[in-house]
């Protein structure tokens, strides 16, 4: 099996509340990046649950991000504060088997920015070298497939 | 105090051993354990004292053991885990070993349900493998458990019980294995009565080479009537009672039963003798103690060897 | 589920003797699985409470409610709109259950209706069995899925006692032994060799706790 070359691909879940026009924003970024880059708008990032980010990470994403908005401004008053635990959560059981905790990273939006996903995004894609492809499966073996 | 297990001396000087069994009163009058010793003196290598047996309230163990100690008995301290958590007993172990008592007995017990305070919470904290790993521990390593140093090791020649009639079978002889594993250098069995049974378990216990690492003392009970002998096979779990054993004591008249007991408890100590890895016997004479020093002359085992 | 037994009657009465207005409140859950605390027994044990009432010309009023689970806040809530109107609340729920309805209601008087038993599986119709003490530290996995701290009498982790007899134990002849069945298990699948090994003293702290024990869990927080 071919070695993914450094930091290949990305998840990113994001509050929609972020860039209101996300939805036209994120197509020409999408397209050029292709398989490298996926994007979940969410209506709250307090919808997200853990298993959002381990399933991303099964999918092949070697980084997940989750992006909310600033402190104290969640429209829904605690989403974002729900969001940082569960990202917390699933960093502990991914180091339970072995994973960085740093593959999921939790980004707060810092206050009075206005920024698009897009920029965000490439913020983003330039650090996230740092991290690394995940560790390779086994060679020869096959692949676990969820069950639905 | 620095004396020695005579068990073990007599043990390892290769000579056949006969230890034999004490119960305490239900009371706290010392006289009445001193006067079983005194019966016993002289006729056995070691006396066990039990512990709380059936879980019946009665003096305890170590105190018996230590007025025994006083009278000149080498006592072997019974020690079950229904009544005492882990701290509790290894701090028993080491005050045994601090009053000069240097045998121990590790056992589970009878469930407290059995006895006179059925409402009793049954401690359990550690079983009785466990019980036998954590004497040796603090006697060869001088550790407690969680590996907390002793500022001095007990002194104490561990035995354990082993049931060679209890289900299930095939088991038996392993988990008498385990026991030495954890640490056991003697064991004492429950009554024998079936000796053909017996010699097949042993056979397997020799084939094991688990005769070269711990010392067997196969268990007697003489039996006072027919109508013990009955109760003992139907009442009492992991009894095997061979129903030639039954019809004997029947063909005899009530009077007659107690010497026929005692003749059939010699014949099987006297076959004990000549079992492959067997190296001694061990006289559970419950409430009959006066009874111990004539089987133990009519056995050929008197007197007793010096150390 | 949790298991648990309607007290006696008699014992029931004198708890609620001083009360006139009696809110009989049942638990949907694992008391009403056993057959102890569901709506179905709710209503016994009310109709029963009024008739003895009847007959010994005492006044006694009760409302018969089942909340879905008598251990969570969001259904015991329901009970806000009228539990000021009676003078006692006899719980159907288990221990969790009754103490739960008491720390939403701290002002209310809370009885218990039944005895809290065990952690059990219902064997068959009308049989539920003890399996699991909440030891916090399961065993399972070394002992073929038979758990020695339950199913043994005296709880032996490198057992069979001396008193196994045919598969039974001797504290009680209806109990199966508990390592027979573990041995066996182990034989049938060949792995008796992992009783080779000492198995070590517990930890009982993680079932004793220092006072109630607690599970918190931060991402399950609102």
């Amino acid at each position: 099996m071919d070695q993914k070359k450094a930091g290949s691909r990305i998840t990113i879940f994001f509050c929609q509340r972020i860039d209101v026009d996300q939805d036209v924003n994120r197509r020409p970024l999408e397209k050029e990046l292709g398989p490298r880059i996926r994007f979940f708008p969410v209506p709250c990032s307090g919808r997200i649950e853990p298993l959002h980010l381990l399933r991303a990470l099964e999918a092949g994403a070697d980084k997940v991000y989750v992006v909310t908005c600033p402190e104290g401004a969640c429209r829904y008053r605690e989403g974002n504060i729900r969001a940082k635990k569960r990202l917390a959560y699933a960093q502990g059981l991914i180091e339970e088997i072995g994973l960085a905790k740093g593959r999921l990273e939790l980004i707060r939006v810092p206050a009075g920015t206005q920024t698009t996903i897009v920029e965000l995004a490439r913020k983003l894609l330039a650090q996230e070298a740092i991290v690394g492809p995940m560790p390779p499966d086994e060679p020869g073996q096959q692949k676990q497939r969820r069950q639905i | 105090m620095r004396g020695e297990s005579r068990l073990k001396k007599v043990l390892q000087q290769g000579s056949f051993a006969v230890t034999a069994e004490c119960g305490p009163p239900k009371g706290a009058e010392p006289e009445a354990i001193r006067k079983k010793g005194k019966i016993l003196k002289g006729f056995v290598d070691s006396v066990n004292v039990t512990d709380n047996q059936t879980g019946v309230v009665r003096l305890s163990s170590l105190a018996a053991c230590m007025l025994l100690l006083q009278d000149g008995l080498d006592p072997i301290l019974q020690m079950t885990t229904r009544d005492r958590n882990r701290i509790a007993l290894q701090s028993d172990i080491l005050g045994a070993s601090a009053l000069g008592i240097r045998n121990i007995l590790g056992l589970s017990g009878d469930h407290q349900s059995f006895g006179n305070q059925p409402q009793a919470k049954g401690v359990f904290d550690i079983d009785s493998m466990q019980l036998i790993q954590v004497v040796r521990q603090m006697r060869d390593a001088g550790v407690i458990l969680g590996g907390e140093q002793l500022t001095e090791p007990p002194d104490l020649f561990i035995g354990a019980v082993e049931n060679p009639f209890a289900d299930p079978l095939s088991y038996r002889v392993l988990r008498l294995e385990k026991k030495v594993v954890a640490g056991a250098e003697f064991i004492q069995t429950q009554s024998i009565y079936n000796l053909a049974r017996f010699r097949e378990w042993m056979g397997q216990v020799v084939d094991r080479g688990i005769h070269e690492r711990v010392h067997i003392l196969g268990g007697i009970t003489p039996l006072k009537s027919a109508r013990m002998a009955e109760y003992m096979r139907d009442r009492v779990a992991g009894m095997d009672i061979p129903d030639e054993i039954i019809t004997r004591m029947k063909s005899v008249p009530g009077a007659k039963q107690r010497e026929h007991g005692m003749a059939i408890a010699v014949e099987a100590m006297q076959a004990l003798k000549e079992i492959k890895g067997v190296y001694g016997v061990h006289i559970m004479a419950i409430e009959w103690e006066e009874a111990v020093p004539q089987l133990v002359e009519e056995a050929g085992l008197s007197p007793r060897p010096d150390v | 589920m949790i298991t648990a037994e309607r007290k006696p009657l008699a014992e029931i009465k004198e708890l609620i003797a001083p009360y006139r207005k009696v809110l009989v409140v049942g638990c949907g859950s694992c008391v009403a699985e056993c057959a102890a605390g569901g709506e179905k027994e709710v209503g016994l044990l009310a109709s029963a409470l009024r008739m003895d009432a009847r007959r010994a010309g005492r006044d006694l009023e009760i409302k018969e409610l089942t909340l879905d689970r008598q251990c969570v806040y969001e259904f015991i809530d329901q009970l806000t709109e009228f539990i000021d109107q009676y003078e006692a609340v006899l719980s159907l729920g288990c221990g969790a259950g009754v103490q739960a309805v008491a720390e939403v209601f701290p002002k209310a008087i809370v009885l218990p209706a039944l005895n809290t038993t065990f952690v059990g599986e219902t064997k068959e119709a009308g049989l539920w069995i003890e399996r699991c003490r909440g030891c916090g530290d399961c065993k399972l996995g070394f002992f073929a899925a038979v758990c020695p701290i339950t199913n043994c009498a005296k709880g032996l982790f490198n057992g069979p006692c001396g008193g196994s007899q045919e598969g039974r134990c001797e504290v009680d002849p209806d109990t199966p032994c508990a390592w027979q069945l573990i041995i066996t298990r182990l034989e049938e699948s060949g792995r008796l060799d992992c009783l080779e090994k000492i198995y070590p003293p517990a930890d009982w702290s993680r079932q004793q706790g220092r006072g109630p024990r607690r599970i918190i869990r931060e991402d399950q927080k609102l």
